[in-house]
């Protein structure tokens, strides 16, 4: 058995290099501290950070948006995140916050609720998705109306706890979304594990669906679920000819070896150390920083040590 | 989190990943090993002994891992009328942050933390591991040790990070020094008056001594550890898969196995482990052969848990010291 204690790190650390920040910002010019203050140059492209109760700018002048609130004249953040403004409206994108879904967006779900007609899905949104049973690929290969023998046997399609790859179709009017599974590159998931980072991570790519050298696929959820799992053929892939519910739908998963688990092990410890880092995440990215922890021969449990994981985040964001 | 469901193919992965030769889990461990434990004491100032512990917190996340927080306060009881006329009691409480059981209903929660309590309680408050040095007046008035935890956040083996917590936190308390007090009613002779005298039998075996308040000692530090303190149990998590079993299980691990066999183990110091309590959760059955043998490996887990925590403990006293000294420096 191994066991390791350590110590939460220090609060008086954090303080004297919070305190060395501000002193360096008082010695700064005050020039350039002044530039700031009036909050003009919203014009530069660089994105400015924020934190709840800091002053924006008047509100005579400015419409206050999402993130931020009125009091005596002037437009007050309410979040910490970065400042945002269109024309006149000024708006604070939170640099911690629930998914915020757009149409179009590719999303890993989990199943919580299996309804008349429609199961519920927890999509790390503020509210839980609403995947329509007339939105999901049914058994039969081509596209049919569903019938009610269907309904009756919805749980044979997905059930609870189940995750499935979906994208947002549109948007119901109390905000919640509304998933579709109707291509064969969506629906359950199964041969991997789920690891969750914060949303604002994950980048919009050209594709989410990636797989990295020995083995492994990746399906990057933009809310922020990524699912790592054993790599899939593209020709052995279900539904290629025909559409086989039986398989789409399936809980078994395959023969995995111990090579493929160790590198899922691996990418899932590297995801997790990314997101602990705040490095936003993305193809290129991770492949880099896969071919680095391979290169580096550490073991997968050593990737989480503090000065290897410094090495690894050092490594992925100078390059 | 013990609300979490898991979709079958996830619980099927993990079992088989744990079943395969080389068992492997989810981040890497092998099976017989701890996440990172992140352990303080002396958090909170206004208690007699507190403790925070995390367990499988990365050090640059700002959340994540199971995190608890214990606190220990002692008031003084009555205990004129009890059954016990030497010595204190400990009764123990466990909340939970509704922040930890986001998906948890109201009433879920509340089964939740009187579980927790329940079985928490029924090991610690027992008289066979209640410190010595809890009396304060024979007979009259004792220490009534009241251990609170909060469950912070839950990502799998809360037992056992509560224990941990439990013993960092009974670890860290001090007992303020007390002095008996007697009252003796002064005789007063007045003028006159025509007063009976008492007459004093040489054999009056009446005239005990007779302590009837206590006050507190003024002295430099805040008082004496608690008597026993290395007894304090410690609880090991067998979390069982058909043949093998494994530990620090993370909530996802937790939601694949169906069963999980709780240890409490208390070490009186170089003796080995006394079983103090335990417990079978989850649905399912083990034979009596088998559970021998688990107890067993319990108890070798158990010792070498509790070396690493003792080291720890003893290191976050010389830290507490230090810091106080400092603190008397910089003041004077």
């Amino acid at each position: 058995m191994q066991i390791t204690f350590t110590s939460f790190p220090s609060q008086s650390g954090l303080r004297s290099a919070y305190a060395s920040a501000t002193k360096h910002a008082t010695e700064d010019d005050e020039d350039a501290y002044m530039d700031v203050e009036p909050f003009d140059d919203f014009e530069s492209d660089s994105s400015r950070l924020t934190c709840p109760g800091e002053t924006l700018t008047s509100a005579q002048s400015f419409m206050r948006g999402h993130g931020t609130y009125v009091d005596n004249d002037d437009v007050i953040s309410s979040v910490a995140g970065t400042v945002e403004r269109v024309n006149k409206l000024i708006t604070v994108r939170a640099l911690r916050t629930r998914y915020n879904p757009e149409v179009g967006d590719l999303v890993i779900g989990r199943i919580t609720e299996v309804q008349p007609r429609r199961w519920k899905v927890d999509a790390n949104s503020r509210q839980d998705a609403v995947l329509m049973l007339s939105s999901v690929n049914l058994p039969g290969g081509v596209q049919r109306r569903k019938l009610e023998s269907d309904e009756l046997q919805m749980r044979n399609f997905f059930e609870e706890g189940d995750l499935l790859v979906a994208e947002v179709q549109a948007f119901f009017s109390d905000g919640a979304m509304s998933l579709h599974t109707r291509s064969l590159k969506y629906g359950k998931l199964r041969n991997g594990q789920l690891v969750t980072v914060p949303p604002i991570l994950v980048r919009r790519l050209k594709s989410h669906f990636f797989s990295l050298p020995s083995g492994v696929d990746l399906i990057l959820g933009l809310n922020g679920y990524i699912w790592v799992s054993k790599h899939v053929k593209e020709s052995e892939r279900e539904g290629e000819e025909g559409f086989d519910a039986e398989a789409v739908y399936s809980n078994r998963n395959d023969d995995i070896d111990d090579a493929t688990r160790t590198a899922i092990a691996r990418v899932t410890n590297i995801i997790r150390i990314l997101a602990a880092h705040s490095v936003p995440l993305t193809d290129v990215v991770l492949l880099e920083a896969y071919e680095w922890a391979v290169e580096q021969d550490a073991d997968v449990k050593g990737l989480l040590q503090e000065d290897v994981s410094d090495a690894l985040v050092a490594a992925v964001t100078s390059g | 989190m013990a609300f979490k469901s898991l979709s079958k193919s996830e619980k099927a992965y993990i079992q088989a990943s744990l079943q395969s030769n080389s068992s492997l889990r989810g981040d890497g461990r092998s099976l017989q090993e701890y996440r990172t434990i992140s352990l303080e004491t002396g958090v909170a100032p206004l208690a007699n002994g507190s403790a925070r512990l995390n367990i499988g917190k990365n050090d640059a996340e700002a959340g994540g891992g199971t995190e608890i927080l214990a606190a220990v306060k002692l008031e003084v009881e009555d205990i004129e009328h009890g059954e016990r006329v030497d010595q204190g009691r400990v009764t123990c409480s466990v909340s939970c942050s509704p922040a930890a059981y986001p998906l948890a209903s109201s009433g879920g929660l509340d089964d939740l933390q009187h579980d927790y309590s329940t079985f928490l309680d029924d090991i610690l408050s027992h008289p066979s591991i209640t410190p010595a040095n809890l009396g304060i007046v024979r007979g009259k008035k004792a220490w009534l040790l009241a251990l609170d935890l909060v469950v912070l956040s839950d990502s799998g083996n809360v037992y056992d990070a509560m224990f941990m917590a439990a013993r960092a936190a009974i670890w860290d308390t001090k007992v303020p020094r007390t002095r008996s007090v007697e009252y003796r009613a002064q005789k007063k002779q007045e003028g006159d008056m025509d007063v009976d005298e008492e007459k004093q039998s040489g054999l009056d075996t009446r005239q005990v001594k007779a302590a009837t308040d206590f006050e507190l000692e003024d002295y430099w530090d805040e008082g004496i550890p608690l008597v026993g303190r290395e007894a304090w149990p410690i609880c090991v998590t067998l979390n069982l898969l058909s043949s093998l079993h494994f530990l620090d299980a993370t909530s996802q691990e937790e939601a694949a196995t169906p069963l999980r066999l709780l240890l409490v183990y208390s070490v009186a110091s170089k003796s080995t482990p006394a079983l103090q309590g335990m417990q079978l959760l989850g649905s399912g059955e083990v034979d009596v052969a088998q559970i021998k043998k688990l107890i067993q490996d319990g108890e070798k887990h158990a010792s070498q848990l509790l070396a690493a925590i003792n080291l720890k403990l003893r290191d976050e006293e010389v830290r507490l010291t230090d810091k106080a000294r400092l603190k008397f420096a910089s003041v004077r």
